[in-house]
């Protein structure tokens, strides 16, 4: 997927509303699910999707190809808006504590979300990251989706800083031979 | 200091990990080496690539029409002449947005908060109902069962003394248990309840305590524990709350 992403970016920067439709017919379908996995939340997960390429729309002429793929790009600016959502969420529920906590937060939410959420971390586990060790997955996990800091996530896995810091160069590693086409 | 620790921490903050003094380290080196440019970029990417490699999932059209037409709407407007003055007063109109977008803000909050907390209330009215409806419909379906059992016997309670306009059906089984229906009894006063008693040979037993809803109605069940032998009587009396081994109080109700 290297150039051809690239040459949208491009042609949307000038102004190309059709390049722009392309853009979103090509990355969307990918974005999403990323989006949902974080999120947790279909109507949230749209919501964000929608930030995430009109943000792209606006933000077409700063693209520099040499600072990052087009996938990069979009994914990583997807993964800052998910992650701003879930913390929005959050906050908006601590405000509330008192009225939401017991009834709404309390009850019925099963913890991993719908069956649908659900359904799509297999989808995402059967990906590229199912490569990884369950170890490796955990802190990419941990990092990506959910947003901690090094720091939180040693500990939140009760393990020395420098371990963690570790382990996340040797995931990566690990997953860049899973994505690089042999 | 080798440049050892900083492939490390290129892997680290590619993957938005990094904190703390790492970080603060890490941004003043990032700009100066493009080793560690690269080694960014290259994470990222892996990242992202590993991301997008899992099953699409087209989202909703609304989203793609939405966007499409968000996008329509800007263009064009982009530079006209009139930006240039509106440049002047766009100061003024910044500061009222500011104000406005904070007052919009926190009602929006303040609005949402109500929205949670009426909807926590509805959804535990719900819950509230559902299960009573459930233990009423298990009621009636214990009744229901226990017709169907030709041994059950449907036997006729009469009011007394003063509750003499009080009636009560009781359908009984000897091993099954049994359902009694009562309606037209005043509510208990304070301290009392109505106790429910099987008589046979003469001996009264216990049968459970209960009490009436304000229209004077109740469904008891009686459970196949007490059933034990042939019950010749059923009978109803008022007695202290927690109740007592052997009747005390005056009968409200009695079967022939």
């Amino acid at each position: 997927m290297g150039t051809p992403g690239g040459d949208l970016i491009r042609v949307m920067a000038a102004g190309d509303r059709d390049a722009f439709a392309r853009f979103y017919d090509r990355y969307a379908p990918f974005v999403f699910p990323f989006v949902l996995r974080i999120v947790r939340d279909r109507a949230d997960a749209a919501d964000v999707l929608q930030d995430v390429f009109w943000e792209a729309w606006r933000g077409a002429a700063a693209y520099d190809s040499a600072r990052g793929t087009p996938e990069a790009w979009i994914i990583t600016r997807a993964r800052t808006r998910a992650i701003d959502r879930v913390r929005a969420v959050r906050r908006r529920g601590e405000t509330f504590v008192a009225a939401v906590d017991e009834a709404t937060v309390g009850a019925p939410t099963p913890p991993g979300g719908d069956a649908a959420v659900r359904a799509e971390e297999r989808q995402l586990v059967a990906s590229a990251l199912a490569q990884l060790s369950e170890a490796q997955r955990e802190i990419i996990e941990l990092a990506y989706y959910s947003g901690l800091t090094q720091r939180e996530i040693a500990e939140r896995l009760a393990q020395p800083l420098g371990t963690v810091k570790t382990r996340i160069r040797l995931a990566l590693a690990r997953l860049r031979e899973a994505v690089t086409p042999t | 200091m080798s440049h050892e620790p900083f492939e490390t921490l290129a892997a680290v903050y590619a993957a938005g990990a990094l904190d703390g003094d790492d970080l603060v380290q890490f941004e003043a080196h990032l700009p100066g080496c493009a080793e560690c440019q690269a080694a960014v970029r290259e994470a990222q990417d892996t990242l992202a690539r590993a991301m997008l490699s899992a099953r699409p999932q087209t989202p909703l059209p609304a989203v793609r029409e939405a966007l499409v037409r968000r996008v329509e709407r800007t263009r064009g407007a982009g530079r006209r002449a009139w930006l240039t003055w509106a440049a002047a007063t766009a100061v003024v109109a910044a500061v009222a947005a500011g104000f406005t977008a904070t007052w919009v803000a926190v009602r929006y909050e303040a609005r949402l908060g109500q929205m949670a907390r009426e909807t926590a209330a509805v959804k535990e009215r719900l819950t509230r109902n559902e299960a009573a409806l459930q233990e009423q419909v298990a009621l009636y379906r214990g009744a229901v069962e226990l017709l169907r059992d030709p041994a059950t016997r449907v036997v006729d309670l009469r009011g007394q003394g003063t509750a003499a306009s009080a009636s009560g059906r009781m359908i009984w089984n000897d091993a099954g248990g049994g359902h009694l229906f009562v309606a037209g009894l005043p509510p208990a006063p304070a301290g009392k309840t109505y106790a429910l008693w099987t008589i046979s040979g003469g001996t009264p037993r216990a049968a459970g305590l209960f009490g009436v809803d304000a229209s004077g109605r109740s469904a008891h069940r009686i459970a196949p524990e007490v059933a034990r032998g042939a019950v010749g009587v059923f009978a109803v009396t008022l007695e202290p709350e927690g109740g007592t081994p052997a009747p005390t109080g005056p009968i409200v109700l009695a079967s022939k």
